[in-house]
């Protein structure tokens, strides 16, 4: 299983589709990057969003790690954002950026659960869905 | 001189390039002018937030929780505190199955860089027949080939292998389609958080660092997220022991972890509580 693709995964579990795969190629580059630095995968995934789109992931994470949330769109995408919340719902970070591969650090004060949106901002002309893949990474 | 200066002066018009240039470059310039278009500021609310969310990343991974044991001060490896066994995959009962996979997978993760050869090999194992009877399908089992080739041949470091299993653990076992039906990745990582929680718990325990236990055991929302799955509707109803315990042991952790604060008490509950379950295996 030597380095095999996040989208070949993906497509083993009958989940990824083709404009995903871009996405999964980018986001997986940097995963395995990451691991030079000491960063660690906990967890993967991807979908297809339109513009305007969003998918909302809940993730526990540890006061004391590190962690580096990270997104690629695929050539379809223009704007992917992510925000993230605490457990009540209250917005702590989002990126400022207007590309397709937002990241955001956060070292949480608390080990608890947070709420990662990540939303499809704009998509490029003529395009109806993008493929957007998200990492939650840690150290 | 005259002549001179308007040659000049037509040199210089020629030299800017003429009128197209010069439009084309006003244009440009009225172009990066413009205000940019305002990027639209997209709220999301409590109640979007928790009726939406996906919990395919709610569980941290047993590696995940040795980085945060490590970075809570406490000097404990987790791969030396797992215990030498072999779990069967010899039960009926499906839950138990996924449980079983889940904490051969943890024990697989922890061990990468101390684990012997036969060892990983006797893990990878237990994984494929576990998979094979959850109904995981032939890729993982492929895959888990894949892995037991690169280590019989001694090919790729152990610092490769980490980051296979993280991605055999992470990436690859949730995102699976399981024949026995969508409970059984919450029950597989059941299996491997229980196996981390007992080994975290038994690490705060051997150094009397109780003060940190909030930070490393204090997880409601992912014990709730397992007892959900364990109580659901359906469930495999057959008499099964373990999965009693189980059912149990989450209910007493639910308690537990919910506190405000969590005190030496409560992580000699944890610790024995999650042993019962694990030593039923």
């Amino acid at each position: 299983m030597r380095f095999l693709p996040l989208a070949l995964l993906l497509t083993v579990s009958g989940v990824a589709t083709a404009d995903e795969e871009e996405a999964d190629t980018c986001l997986r580059t940097k995963i395995w990057a990451g691991y030079n630095d000491g960063w660690a995968v906990r967890t993967a995934t991807s979908a297809s969003l339109a513009e305007g789109d969003h998918r909302i992931y809940l993730v526990t994470m540890y006061a004391g790690n590190e962690y580096r949330l990270q997104v690629c769109g695929d050539a379809n995408a223009n704007d992917v954002d992510i925000v993230l919340h605490d457990a009540n719902g209250t917005e702590l970070m989002r990126d400022e950026s207007d590309d397709r591969e937002p990241l955001i650090n956060f070292k949480p004060a608390s080990t608890d659960t947070y709420y990662i949106a990540v939303y499809a901002g704009s998509l490029a002309k003529g395009q109806t869905k993008a493929g957007v893949a998200m990492a939650v990474t840690y150290k | 001189m005259i002549r001179n200066w308007m040659c000049t002066l037509a040199l210089l018009t020629v030299a800017c390039g003429g009128e197209s240039p010069d439009k084309s470059a006003a244009t440009g310039a009225e172009t990066a002018a413009k205000p940019a278009v305002e990027k639209k500021v997209v709220k999301f609310d409590k109640s979007t937030l928790q009726a939406e969310a996906l919990e395919i990343a709610l569980v941290p991974s047993p590696a995940e929780m040795q980085k945060a044991l490590n970075n809570a001060g406490l000097q404990s490896q987790l791969s030396t505190m797992v215990e030498k066994r072999d779990i069967a995959m010899k039960a009926e009962n499906k839950d138990q199955i996924a449980v079983r996979t889940g904490v051969v997978l943890a024990d697989l993760v922890l061990t990468v860089q101390d684990a012997t050869t036969e060892e990983q090999l006797a893990r990878l194992n237990r994984l494929k027949e576990g998979f094979a009877l959850l109904g995981a399908g032939d890729d993982v089992a492929n895959t888990i080939e894949d892995l037991r080739g690169q280590i019989q041949g001694g090919s790729g470091s152990r610092a490769d292998l980490l980051k296979e299993f993280d991605e055999l653990s992470g990436v690859l076992v949730p995102e699976l389609k399981y024949e026995a039906g969508e409970w059984v990745v919450p029950l597989i990582q059941a299996g491997s958080w229980l196996e981390g929680a007992h080994l975290v718990s038994g690490a705060i325990k051997k150094e009397a660092k109780y003060e940190e236990a909030g930070k490393l055991l204090k997880q409601p929302a992912v014990v709730d997220y397992f007892l959900k799955y364990v109580q659901r509707e359906g469930s495999d109803k057959a008499p099964d022991q373990v999965v009693k315990k189980l059912e149990e042991t989450l209910t007493m952790l639910k308690e537990i972890t919910s506190k405000e604060t969590i005190e030496e008490e409560d992580v000699n509950n944890i610790y024995s509580a999650t042993g019962a379950v694990l030593t039923m295996l």
